[in-house]
């Protein structure tokens, strides 16, 4: 026992206490964190080592964090928008209000748009207020133009009570009897070309099909499986051999004639399934945190047996119906479940439960209970479309038009409650208005008045976030209303009525809106650009690190080095900020390649004096930096000076070159000061001789 | 050792001939401004089927109302077209109109920027500039606040001053030559460019004036032979200037071949202007100095 400890306290002295163990740590550290740093910049390789090791050891190791580049506008296509805003008509005290209703508007209808991250924002210049929308990757820039630059329209409609036809009239059932005679005869005529010998399937889908998703390839569906949308196709194609063609299929809506192109055997499994989702999952209505989920879902990880999962389900489960269903989520084939959740369900054997896994919806447990092999049929269609009574009868309309609209709303505004103090909305109408809401009123009494604005929802009513096509923001009208100065109450806090009010009164005193700026790069355009700037970043990274090399040796080569280490670092950062990447952004950290060496110039140059003097290496090394850091200092200081006032100065194109530059100056003296240097002290022991190296002539 | 200052005539000669050229370019010529100075429209287009005739596309644009227009090939296939700004819908008729005039015609850019931004990004560039101007010379004036015989500090500023006026003018007049001869614009890049330039050409300056008064110290006041310690200070910094600026030239050339059309010629105003720099340090602020050195000296003996 002595000796072992004795031996340990040895070795510790060796580790820590020996002459340059600092010099190796601080080696050791350099390299953790390029590699911390390499691995954020590109994690495939990483991951591909994971796989690796896994398939040779069997050893899971989680795979890396992924975080992408911020890629700006001109790098990944998109649009910049500057509009003014002309707020000539809008009393002074209102115009901060008048304002962010339009950016609100705004926001609605890009939201809508489905464009990830945008940007919508006001500012003032010049005493004229500006809207500036940045929408990135969006496809159709004309569409998402028009639709911003309308002007916002508010309505009210009542309820609609006009009787709607119900039954088709025998003329109309007359005409859908003949319109689905002449389809069945035209499923007949396909079907007779489709069964003669060495007849082209696809051709005839081509020519026939009603589908659009398909006819242009063959009809093709691809493999159907049992439980899929396509089961009776399934039943049916179960019963054919491969290149068979079937009858006419028919139901209620449709005809179809279906070929088996193709078997294959696949596994189904059986699963129940345990989800704890978080507020802003896809259809979460818990208010958990994402951190809390997770906590949640670890716990019932630790806890969950085989015998008990069921019961977990149907004590915590968050998916609506679990507490009678228990998660169970009968059988499923490949490609029926977003991803994760399908590999886990495959990954696992029959009466085991999974890891935890992250979907759109929240965080899963699995207990897979049973799997079966199944055939799976590759199948062909051509669809013939049938017209059912829905077809034929005009689409109900829930709601009827009652012609007041924003025009007739003087305005809105936050009132509260007299006896309760609760917030509510008042609503003030103009002499036109006043007439058409008592109207309204008196015939409604009882009976909602939905509020639409741009043609949906004034707010959302469900707490998802977004105002889907199908949501109605109705209060209901108690009692007939003759002044014109109506007010909404009841269940609403203090926000929320703040945001119809603003929403309100976009609709009733709409800011015309000007499009005076428009930046649209097209996404090939920007994805030749990162090809191109990755590359000129290459090129000038290697002719930099070649010409160190040849005029410095061998500390030229750890300048090099240290300028590897630098870019992957400064790389990290641009991840972890995160920084929005533009062309002028990266030529910035190109040009700041360039700068990074500089400061290993100076001190290289410094050090060369000293060793001319005759000075030993070490000393050399550490008088070099002494003597180089002023310079080193003050020169990327006047840098740093006009990044600052190009930063303030700039468009968005401009501030990401003075962004990178100034975080890569930063950075760059750090590396100089910190990672040459160590690399220096690191080596100065073994070459005590050889001084060519270091590009000094012996002294004789 | 190089007999730098021994030429010092020779150099400064090149030197006033560089800036009065380039004060003549633009004096001539101006500087031909791109549409985010102006305001104006800018649609780059490329054609898959092959670029068309630049009169047909200039005539095809001019129907539609469009004025003062400019077209330039780009790449194999794509033209990038300019003219005064255009609203939108205007727009959505000119492309319509291409797209199905020229089959596989597709819009890769299109910029449109309204007279106020023009006018308000003009406005900023100015005030960037000076105020970029007045930082450095504020830092100039606080590195060299010790004074030191026999030139006051004052003058190593003013030195400082004219040789950034210089690293800043000859790529303005570069310009204003390439504008009258390949239409280059300058834009907000452009001024992006002039300030790194500010920023960056001045230390090379500082370097080589610290070496001279740290070499007139070790000298122990010797200003008989000012020219000499200013020569022997040019000769220790020369390698470091040098090598610093080259190192840095080589990432921006990568810039300039491989970086793409929208950098070229911001990478270029950066390659002139840091490239100058160095030479500037060495070639003019260190014979300014000595100049103006010896004729202090002349006053105080008489």
């Amino acid at each position: 026992m002595q000796k072992i400890k004795n031996f340990l306290v040895k070795l510790g002295r060796a580790i820590f206490k020996a002459p340059r163990a600092k010099i190796w740590w601080l080696i050791i550290l350099i390299l953790a964190i390029t590699m911390l740093a390499g691995f954020l910049d590109y994690p495939k390789y990483y991951d591909q080592g994971v796989n690796w090791l896994k398939k040779t050891t069997g050893i899971n190791l989680p795979q890396f964090y992924k975080l992408p580049f911020r890629l700006g506008l001109d790098l990944q296509g998109g649009t910049h928008l500057v509009y003014e805003a002309d707020t000539s008509a809008i009393p002074e005290k209102d115009k901060d209000d008048a304002l962010n209703g339009v950016r609100d508007v705004i926001e609605r209808r890009v939201n809508a748009f489905g464009v990830a991250e945008p940007v919508v924002q006001t500012t003032k210049a010049g005493g004229e207020w500006r809207v500036i929308v940045e929408l990135a990757g969006v496809k159709d820039v004309a569409q998402a133009i028009k639709m911003i630059g309308e002007t916002p329209f508010l309505e009210f409609k009542e309820q609609n009570t006009a009787v709607q036809q119900q039954e088709l009239t025998a003329e109309q059932q007359k005409e859908m009897k003949d319109f689905n005679a002449a389809v069945k005869k035209k499923a007949n005529e396909a079907l007779k070309k489709a069964r003669v010998a060495g007849a082209d399937f696809a051709a005839l889908a081509e020519e026939y099909s009603e589908d659009e998703a398909t006819k242009s390839v063959g009809g093709d569906l691809g493999f159907l499986t049992k439980e899929g949308i396509y089961a009776d196709f399934y039943t049916q194609a179960a019963k054919l051999k491969v290149g068979q063609t079937s009858g006419l299929i028919e139901t209620d809506t449709e005809i179809n004639i279906i070929k088996v192109v193709d078997t294959q055997d696949a596994k189904e499994v059986k699963a129940n399934h345990l989800l704890i989702c978080w507020s802003g999952a896809q259809g979460c209505t818990s208010d958990l945190s994402k951190e809390d989920a997770k906590k949640k879902i670890d716990e019932l990880k630790a806890q969950a047996t085989k015998d008990n999962f069921i019961q977990l389900v149907k004590d915590n489960s968050t998916e609506p119906g679990a507490a009678s269903s228990g998660g169970d989520l009968g059988w499923f084939g490949k490609g029926m479940m977003v991803k994760p959740f399908e590999d886990a369900a495959f990954a696992i054997k029959v009466g085991e439960i999974s890891d935890v896994v992250e979907t759109q919806f929240g965080y899963h447990l699995l207990y897979k209970t049973d799997e079966r092999a199944v055939k799976e049929y590759r199948v062909s269609r051509i669809l013939f479309k049938k017209k059912t009574k829905g077809d034929i009868l005009p689409p109900v309309e829930q709601w009827a038009y009652t012609g007041l609209t924003g025009k007739q709303l003087t305005k809105a505004q936050v009132q509260f409650d007299p006896n309760t103090n609760a917030p509510e909305v008042g609503l003030e109408f103009n002499d036109e208005g006043k007439k058409l809401f008592a109207e309204i009123t008196e015939r409604n009494v009882g009976k909602p008045l939905a509020i639409f604005l741009d043609g949906r929802a004034i707010v959302d009513t469900d707490g998802d976030g977004v105002i889907s096509a199908e949501e109605v923001y109705a209060p209901r009208i108690q009692e007939p209303i003759k002044d014109g100065e109506a007010v909404i109450s009841g269940n609403l806090d203090i926000k929320e009525a703040k945001l119809i009010v603003q929403r309100l009164n976009a609709g009733a005193l709409p800011v015309p809106i000007k499009l005076i700026s428009q930046e649209t790069v097209g996404a090939a355009l920007g994805q030749e650009s990162v090809a191109k700037s990755l590359f000129a970043g290459m090129m000038g990274f290697l002719a930099v690190a070649l010409f160190m090399i040849l005029y410095y040796r061998l500390p030229g080569l750890l300048s090099a080095l240290a300028l590897v280490f630098y870019a992957a670092i400064v790389l990290a950062v641009f991840k972890m900020i995160p920084v929005t990447l533009t062309l002028a952004g990266i030529a910035g950290f190109v040009l700041s390649v360039g700068m990074a060496v500089d400061a290993n110039v100076l001190i290289f140059e410094r050090m060369k004096e000293e060793l001319k003097l005759g000075k030993p290496l070490g000393s050399a090394v550490d008088e070099g930096f002494k003597r180089a850091w002023p310079s080193i200092r003050d020169g990327n200081l006047t840098t740093l000076i006009s990044c600052l006032v190009l930063f303030w100065f700039s468009t968005s194109m401009i501030k990401g070159f003075a962004l990178t530059l100034s975080i890569g100056v930063i950075l760059s003296m750090l590396s100089a000061l910190f990672i040459t240097r160590t690399l220096l002290n690191f080596i100065a022991p073994w070459f005590h001789k050889g001084m060519w190296l270091f590009g000094v002539r012996k002294k004789n | 050792m190089i007999n730098i200052i021994g030429h010092r005539k020779l150099w400064l000669f090149i030197a006033s001939a560089l800036v009065a050229a380039s004060i003549v370019a633009t004096a001539l010529w101006g500087l031909k401004f791109g549409i985010d100075f102006t305001g104006g429209s800018l649609l780059e287009l490329s054609f898959e089927n092959g670029r068309p005739a630049t009169s047909e596309l200039a005539s095809d644009l001019a129907s539609f109302g469009a004025e003062e227009i400019s077209i330039q090939p780009v790449g194999a296939n794509g033209v990038i077209l300019r003219f005064k700004t255009v609203t939108e819908t205007k727009h959505q008729e000119i492309l319509a109109h291409l797209e199905e005039k020229f089959s596989g015609a597709a819009e890769q850019r299109f910029e449109s920027i309204g007279p106020t931004i023009g006018q308000e990004l003009r406005t900023k560039a100015i005030y960037a500039i000076i105020i970029v101007l007045i930082c450095i010379i504020i830092y100039i004036a606080w590195a060299f606040r010790k004074v030191s015989k026999p030139v006051e500090s004052w003058k190593y500023g003013v030195i400082a001053v004219v040789v950034l006026l210089h690293d800043i003018g000859v790529p303005i007049g570069l310009f204003a030559v390439l504008g009258r001869f390949a239409g280059v614009e300058v834009n907000s890049a452009f001024v992006a460019a002039i300030l790194t330039i500010l920023g960056y050409s001045v230390n090379d300056t500082i370097v080589v004036f610290d070496r001279v008064r740290e070499n007139i110290l070790r000298s122990g006041g010797d200003y008989e032979n000012f020219d000499k310690i200013v020569n022997e200070s040019v000769n220790q910094t020369f390698a470091r200037s040098i090598n610093t600026t080259l190192t840095t030239l080589l990432a921006l050339v990568a810039v300039f071949f491989w970086g793409g059309e929208s950098v070229k010629y911001f990478a270029l105003a950066l390659i002139v202007g840091i490239g100058l720099g160095a030479y500037s340090s060495i070639f003019i602020a260190s014979p300014l100095l000595v100049v103006w050195g010896k004729m202090s000296i002349q006053k105080r003996r008489r």
